[in-house]
């Protein structure tokens, strides 16, 4: 009788919050203009709104933020644009995603699903149309429409002290896995510089090491979409120190010689900017964007310097390039709120300067390279392909289903770390572990698996991003 | 539910009865609505809400991918072995519990006696309790970084700093230094409830007892113990329910990394990192499934050991004879 | 015979002492490092051991703390939360004792047992289907939001109130009742008073709760610039701030000192509300 009336009880509680959750409000079908038919400073002059806007940059909300709502608002004086920086910002935007409200505009989470991404953001235009304006726009296309624009692009490579490589008596950055872990140890044995800090601690920065298995390790365009999907096992070491496995054995054999900081546990995000300013770092792995911020953190800015992952395919150097998180708009927004919020996206993008001034890759075609990239003349620069048609969940499932998670969460390449550090499993196993579970998930999903080449980028390609990078200079 | 009762009532009885049950029932209403709806609002629709989710294979809130699979979340959190090899870390934090509430005994006995300073001393080892997790996680973390403060201090006895391990990395003690923490922060707390439940004793005991030329030892073994009986193991059945749930001390400092991931850590970063919402809540599910028997376990054994209770039962039991003979004779 | 006692009790007085000096050590030393910290300047930070005693008084730290992580609007904040809900728990919990203590209806068991049962409940596992009900009544990003929230997840109260009642005499609000009482008037006249050390037992536990309450005021109170409280003003420095510990440590010490100060002053009632919740488990 009691359990009765409780599981009634509980059970109409739970249908009072179903309905009330059923009760969202449907947004207006208006029609919007998209980014490629808007002129800034001449359309939509007198439009008055407020949006919010979420942002993970803690860092700069007070600062250069400040300056561009300033900036902003000499052409559009009606628009008022608040930002809010979250600082928990991957996790905290899953959780507020799921209401209707959460603000105008935000950067969008990475764990979508392309076939969401309507449900949760408006179109900026056609890809095709976009496509004549802006650079890598794929990662969330869906059907042909654009429902995120990159806030700034990285390439993924090194950041490095120049003191420090010269005193330990570095006179050529190290191309392959073997000839880095030398000059580590070469910094370890001729300085008083941490060879490679981890930044452990923070855990997203472990997670960045992700970002070099795709076209730094293979330097193909289509490996992170198609070949990590139907490749066999993908994690496994190929013998030539290049893909997955030649990313991961660095972090693993620099632990396991000793070659980075004392205790990984305490690492300090903020303090190691000024620390390898000062030239009490060798090295570390992050992604473009993180040069500026090193340049900016003492009084030694030119010694800070930015080298390709030290790995080479076929006699080559590549360097992954993609974008960094992208502006999405909220489509629960009032349509006044959606237009003014396309304008400010289409503002920061094209007249901010913000991907210029953060080191990052241009996303306006044609658009100015950062002099911090020169050490990468001669490397190509490698742009994942999107996945083939039907496949657009497929990596993300996977990804997802067999816990590995790249590009997702740190836990996977912070293991890495500490099996290296306590002599635990070794690298083989490790990544035997993640060919299983991967090979599992793409069972559940049916996917076809075969052995996989990489195919690095052509000589054609090579000489177009040669061609944009000297366009650039 | 009230209204049929109401109308039940308002037939037979005089005027008076009336009009006192009608009271009664306002009263009920007026003070059990709020209460209730809020424990209803925030607590059992979130937990009906998060058992559904323990039905799906989810990886984002509200999104039309996910995907009802019954019960496979619950057979994956018992065929995993990393879901229930995280609930083996929950031995360091009952066995730290434990040996809080002996150091809480212990200095409580001492404080219950008169003792210079005593409550500058009492002070000192209940402050803890009143910092925050936040903060707390900001103190450790600075408090076992290597060479700071544990170490200098420990350097300051003649311990060689570089003979020391690693507080937070190494897995042979990294799990005991986080224990630690807890137990600093809330032995001081213990112990003042072991104070107080001391100090309720009947004063004309310890009279009696010094009459009878009875030492420290025996004041505390004989008239003390069994006065905190109840309080000791009520608070060693928690410790084991607040053991499999521990949470705070490696979220807010290690983040769960090096072996430190409690079953709790496991959940929160299945679900907000992992993308494995269903799972994390069918774990939750499994959880909460063991803290009730330990909690139902907790009953019977306070039951049994609490003779109170086998006397209230006798009385019960005679005032429901009672109530029958009562009615009988009624009717 | 004698002799030896004495040397026993001298024996067990210095470990009685000796004991106690070094947990207090214990209890103190984290803090007291933070207090060294929190009076360096960064330069002496960086170069002394962190146990070393700071040359001069430098309170630039705790000035820079307390502007950067907005701890005015955090203290005015945190104390709305605290009085409130303090005042609603207090109420609501010995409301639902006392109709649970003293009345037999139908339900009544149903209702102890949920309230008893929720106690169980994984509230963080629950918070993301809590933050779709908050968002529902439209209660994010709002302090009496907030308030609701901590008021409807509180069970403790419930349970030290229920305790308490067992221990009131029913003759007292019987005879009342005779004498013309309302209910209301015997909750509120006679049981209220009575119910004083409950009533500082849970402002006691829930006090403390609240203040340090972090996890959900930084979900639901997104508004930082405006809805920042005393422990979610430390967020401000797992950011930017990063590890710069001798900020971190004057934030830490500036969220502590208001409960320093109401501990110092209020010490034997504190002692005797917790106490009181123990007697009986």
């Amino acid at each position: 009788m009691k359990v009765k009336k409780l599981t009634a009880l509980v059970m109409a509680g739970a249908m009072m919050g179903t309905m009330a959750m059923s009760t969202m409000a449907f947004a207006e079908e208006a029609e919007l203009p998209t980014l490629d038919t808007i002129v800034l400073g001449e359309d939509y002059t007198d439009l008055e709104a407020t949006i919010k806007v979420l942002t993970h940059r803690t860092d700069i909300v007070d600062t250069v933020f400040a300056e561009y709502i300033a900036s902003f608002n000499e052409l559009y004086p009606g628009i008022t644009v608040e930002y809010e920086a979250v600082t928990d910002y991957a996790e905290d935007i899953k959780i507020r995603l799921t209401t209707d409200d959460w603000g105008d505009i935000c950067m969008i989470p990475t764990n979508l699903q392309k076939n969401e991404l309507a449900d949760e953001f408006i179109s900026f235009g056609e890809k095709e149309t976009l496509d004549t304006m802006y650079v890598m726009l794929n990662n969330f296309t869906y059907d042909g429409q654009v429902y995120g624009i990159p806030s700034t692009g990285n390439a993924q490579g090194v950041v490095y002290n120049k003191k420090v490589f010269e005193a330990a008596g570095i006179t050529e950055l190290p191309k392959t896995p073997d000839e880095f872990i030398a000059a580590l140890q070469a910094i370890k044995d001729n300085t008083e510089a941490i060879p490679l800090y981890t930044n452990f601690a923070a855990g997203w920065t472990m997670g960045a090491w992700d970002a070099y298995v795709g076209g730094s390790a293979t330097g193909d365009p289509d490996f992170m979409n198609y070949g990590l999907v139907h490749a066999e096992n993908p994690f496994a070491d190929n013998g030539e120190q290049t893909g997955p496995y030649a990313v991961y054995n660095v972090l693993y054999e620099a632990v396991a010689q000793g070659l980075i900081e004392d205790d990984p546990t305490t690492t300090d995000w903020e303090g190691c900017k000024g620390m390898i300013n000062n030239g009490e770092i060798g090295c570390m792995v992050l992604g473009s964007w993180a040069v500026v911020q090193m340049q900016e953190a003492g009084p030694n800015a030119a010694d800070i310097g930015y080298m390709p992952f030290p790995i080479t395919v076929d006699g080559a150097q590549y360097a992954a390039a993609g974008p960094d998180y992208c502006y999405g708009i909220n489509v629960n927004a009032e349509t006044d709120n959606q237009i003014a919020s396309l304008l400010y996206v289409k503002w920061l993008t094209e007249e901010s300067g913000f991907s210029y001034d953060q080191g990052g890759l241009p996303i306006c075609v044609g658009g100015e390279y950062p002099d911090v990239l020169s050490a990468f003349d001669g490397v190509t620069l490698v742009v994942d392909n999107p996945a083939k048609e039907g496949e657009e969940d497929l990596f993300g499932n996977i990804n997802t289903d067999s816990e590995v998670g790249l590009n997702m969460d740190n836990t996977h390449v912070q293991m890495v770390l500490e099996e290296a550090l306590q002599g635990g499993k070794t690298m083989e196993e490790i990544a035997a572990e993640w060919n299983e579970a991967w090979a599992e998930a793409q069972a559940d999903y049916e996917v076809e698996v075969a052995p996989y080449e990489y195919q690095p980028m052509g000589a054609a390609a090579e000489d177009e991003a040669v061609e944009e990078t000297s366009a650039a200079e | 539910m009230p209204g049929t009762t109401l109308g039940k009532q308002k037939k037979p009885f005089g005027q008076w009865l009336r009009t006192r049950k009608v009271q009664q029932w306002l009263v009920i209403i007026a003070f059990m609505t709020i209460p209730l709806i809020l424990l209803v609002t925030f607590s059992y629709v979130p937990f009906a809400k998060m058992f559904e989710f323990s039905l799906y294979k989810m990886k984002r809130y509200d999104s039309k991918n996910n995907k009802f699979i019954g019960l496979e979340n619950y057979l994956d959190v018992f065929s995993r072995d990393d879901c229930f090899n995280s609930l083996k870390l929950a031995g360091y934090y009952i066995v730290a519990s434990f040996i809080q509430l002996a150091m809480a005994l212990y200095f409580a006995t001492i404080l219950c006696f008169k003792v210079r300073g005593g409550s500058l001393f009492k002070g000192l080892i209940f402050f803890p309790y009143l910092i925050s997790g936040i903060a707390i996680g900001f103190i450790f973390k600075f408090f076992y970084t290597r060479g700071f403060v544990f170490d200098t201090v420990l350097s300051w006895i003649g311990l060689n700093p570089e003979s020391l391990p690693y507080w937070l990395k190494d897995t042979r003690i990294n799990n005991a230094s986080l224990a630690a923490t807890s137990v600093w922060r809330y032995m001081g707390q213990n112990m003042v409830l072991f104070l107080g439940a001391m100090m309720s004793v009947d004063p004309t005991l310890y009279e009696a007892c010094a009459i009878d030329g009875a030492n420290s030892w025996a004041k505390f073994r004989y008239i003390m113990l069994p006065s905190i009986k109840s309080v000791i193991l009520l608070n060693m059945i928690l410790s084991i329910s607040g053991s499999l749930s521990a949470f705070e001390p490696p979220y807010v400092i290690t983040g769960g990394t090096f072996g430190t991931s409690t079953y709790f850590v496991m959940m929160n970063s299945l679900a907000h990192e992992k993308g494995k919402i269903g799972l994390a809540a069918a774990m939750a599910v499994v959880l909460m499934g063991l803290i009730f028997i330990v909690t139902i376990a907790q009953q019977v054994i306070m039951k049994v050991a609490d003779e109170d209770w086998r006397e209230e039962r006798r009385n019960k039991k005679l005032a429901k004879a009672r109530k029958k003979a009562e009615k009988e004779a009624r009717a | 015979m004698t002799a030896k006692m004495k040397i026993g009790k001298i024996a067990w007085t210095i470990i009685k002492y000796a004991s106690l000096l070094l947990m207090s050590f214990i209890a103190v030393v984290p803090v007291v490092s933070c207090v060294i910290t929190a009076l360096k300047t960064p330069e002496e930070y960086a170069q002394t051991n962190v146990m070393e005693m700071p040359q001069t008084f430098y309170l630039g730290n705790f000035k820079e703390a307390f502007v950067s992580a907005n701890m005015l609007t955090a203290f005015m904040n945190s104390l709305i939360v605290l009085v409130v809900v303090l005042l609603l728990s207090v109420m609501f919990g010995a409301m639902l004792a006392y109709i649970l203590n003293r009345f037999s209806f139908p339900g009544r068991g149903l209702v102890r047992n949920l309230f008893l049962f929720a106690s169980l409940l994984p509230g963080i596992a629950m918070q993301v289907t809590t933050y779709k009900i908050m968002y529902n009544l439209g209660l994010i990003n709002s302090i009496p939001g907030y308030i609701i929230l901590l008021c409807g997840t509180d069970i403790i109260s419930v349970t030290i109130f229920i305790q308490f009642f067992e221990n009131l005499p029913n003759s007292l609000d019987e005879s009342a009742i005779m004498d013309g009482c309302t209910y209301f008037g015997v909750f509120f006249k006679i049981l209220l008073p009575l119910l004083k050390p409950a009533i500082v037992t849970v402002m006691i536990l829930k006090g403390v709760g609240t203040y340090n309450e972090y996890y959900m005021a930084n979900l639901y109170l997104q508004d930082k610039s405006r809805l920042v409280t005393m422990a979610t003003s430390l967020y401000k420095f797992t950011g930017p701030l990063g590890n710069q510990y001798n900020l971190i440590c004057a934030g830490v010490l500036i969220t502590l000192t208001p409960a320093l100060i109401v501990f110092i002053l209020c010490q034997k009632q504190i002692y005797a509300g917790l106490a009181a919740g123990s007697v009986k488990g």
